[in-house]
């Protein structure tokens, strides 16, 4: 009888201890300690790419519309197309999906990948590509 | 991001991403360095209407044409942060308790318990490897974090591994930045994939890494503290954290813990050899082999007797799985999937004198759906057409393009149960010897 009444009052000061300062105050006895600690989160480095300068017309550019294959990005690509077609003059435009099925393809995985479709897509020679990654 | 390397040959690009996503695409091109063109539509773009669709594309086209025409490139100089070794010393004051949780708000832990990791701890567990803690292991995406061997080991401290472990978690670390692992993938995308760690060799015993019942569950310190590692390692190097750049709609354990485990060689059939050998391996080599994959499934068959039957049921299971296969991504149809055979299957096929080959190939054979399953609009149907000229709606098609991308391993321990791992998109299996 004694033993359980005093599980019964350990459980009621475990309760109350968790109740007022959490569990973590439970166990006060840990010591507060200085600490030097290794970051484990590592650092960036990172070299800036060289990115291309836009055209400021479009007028008599190509234009290439690119859709990785999620749902709806040709649809969304195609009016976009037309749109164009409707504003500017003397537009050309390609469609990726239609030129080079084979770069269909929502993961490509890896920069080996990204580079072969990039080289496809660049053989048609755009003057801007606008990409949809959908989803 | 493709637009990247079509950049670097001189071709403008803009790239439409959705509000959801929009914070990924700038970040995994950062990561790359570059900061380019983005407009920006309403989440989502996916299964909406025809009308709706368009209605976005109307609506952000002022935006497609203003940064067609009028956006620039901005040069800025390197970033450069800080030197990678040795790593930066926080100077900390608190118990146990308030260090993990410094640590979790900080983002430098994923909210389940570290331990601190002191520089003598650190130290101690270096001892495990004859690496120099200098040597850099690789960049960790999508944050493209500098990983040193004293990283490594400070993530092995947090995780609660023995020096001995060291060895296989930086063969796993090297394998899994593999490019062609594609780490990037499975720790960005919004399915449920995590990396898969198969152990071959002596390496297995030496450390106690567990390769039977239960192997990939609790209750094996090598398994669990490796696991964690390797999952703490490439999470806070790589900045991988949800909602974004982590961007699982649901996420999993192998989240904490990646899927991680020793083939189990020792119930390896007569006349099997072990899965680093099927991969030009010796078999007194200690190999570790990853692969990003989807959740596993569990092939429960307590019923066949013969391997006939048994791969009959196997072709029933995974048929339903095709959907992530070639109609959706194609690409897997070209990847390299994982059968987890248990050891009670393993023996029951090889019982009856089947080869590992003779099992994949009745299994390639047996697991199809007809082409008129795959789902209209289906952008691969086209490619699938190219590579294998005309097709009736009747044509059967297998999961993979080739029955040796089926490869068979023996794992876990007694019962009626083998496992099945599809790779996710992109993912091809590395292996690496472990050196000490």
């Amino acid at each position: 009888m004694k033993l359980h009444g005093f599980i019964k009052d350990l459980l009621i000061a475990l309760i109350l201890a968790g109740l007022l300062g959490g569990p973590i105050d439970i166990l006060a006895e840990e010591k507060i300690q200085d600490w030097e600690l290794i970051n484990p989160e590592g650092v960036v480095k990172i070299e800036i790419m060289k990115l291309t300068p836009h055209p400021s017309r479009l007028e008599g550019k190509t234009i290439m519309l690119r859709s990785n294959g999620k749902h709806n990005g040709d649809k969304f690509l195609i009016r976009v197309g037309e749109l164009l077609k409707d504003k500017v003059k003397d537009i050309k435009i390609i469609y990726s999906w239609e030129v080079a099925p084979e770069t269909v393809d929502p993961i490509t995985g890896s920069h080996e990948r990204s580079k072969k479709f990039a080289k496809k897509l660049a053989s048609f020679k755009p003057d801007l590509v606008i990409a949809s990654q959908a989803d | 991001m493709d637009q990247l390397e079509l950049e670097k040959l001189g071709i403008p690009t803009v790239t439409i991403s959705t509000t959801e996503f929009a914070s990924l695409a700038r970040d995994t091109a950062f990561g790359q360095g570059a900061e380019p063109s983005f407009v920006v539509v309403p989440h989502p773009m996916g299964m909406i209407s025809l009308a709706e669709i368009r209605k976005k594309a109307e609506s952000v086209f002022p935006e497609i044409l203003k940064a067609a025409t009028e956006w620039q490139p901005v040069v800025k100089p390197t970033l450069l942060a800080k030197l990678a070794y040795p790593a930066e010393r926080l100077k900390l004051r608190g118990t146990v308790g308030n260090i993990n949780a410094i640590f979790f708000s900080r983002g430098l832990s994923f909210g389940i318990p570290i331990i601190p990791p002191t520089p003598e701890l650190v130290g101690e567990m270096l001892k495990g490897t004859s690496r120099r803690p200098e040597e850099v292991v690789g960049r960790v995406p999508p944050r493209m974090g500098g990983l040193t061997i004293e990283l490594v080991a400070t993530h092995a401290v947090m995780a609660g591994c023995k020096p001995s472990y060291m060895p296989l978690l930086i063969a796993a670390l090297e394998a899994l930045l593999d490019p062609i692992a594609n780490w990037r993938g499975v720790t960005t995308t919004t399915a449920t994939s995590a990396a898969m760690v198969i152990v071959n060799g002596p390496i297995v015993k030496e450390i106690g890494l567990a390769s039977g019942q239960g192997a990939a569950g609790k209750m094996h310190h090598a398994n669990a503290s490796i696991g964690y590692a390797i999952n703490l390692t490439l999470g806070i190097v790589g900045g991988s954290k949800p909602p974004t750049p982590d961007k699982s709609i649901l996420g999993g354990p192998a989240d904490f813990v990646c899927w991680i485990f020793g083939e189990n060689e020792d119930k390896l059939p007569a006349g099997w050899k072990p899965f680093h050998v099927d991969r030009g391996f010796k078999e007194s080599d200690s190999v570790v082999t990853v692969m990003g994959i989807y959740p596993p499934v569990d092939n429960i068959d307590h019923w066949s007797i013969t391997p006939e039957e048994h791969v009959n049921w196997w072709g029933h299971l995974v048929t339903p799985l095709l959907s992530i296969g070639g109609p959706c991504w194609i690409t897997q149809m070209e990847q390299p999937h994982i059968i987890g055979l248990g050891p009670e299957h393993a023996q029951l096929v090889a019982g009856a004198g089947w080869t590992k080959d003779q099992f994949r190939k009745a299994l390639w054979e047996k697991a199809r759906i007809p082409f008129s399953a795959w789902p209209k609009g289906c952008p691969n149907t086209d490619l699938f057409l190219k590579k294998f000229g005309e097709v009736t709606p009747d044509t059967l098609v297998p999961f993979t393009f080739k029955p040796e991308d089926l490869n068979v391993i023996i794992a876990g321990g007694y019962g009626k149960h083998s496992h099945f791992f599809a790779p996710f998109p992109g993912c091809f299996p590395v292996s690496r010897i472990v050196q000490k």
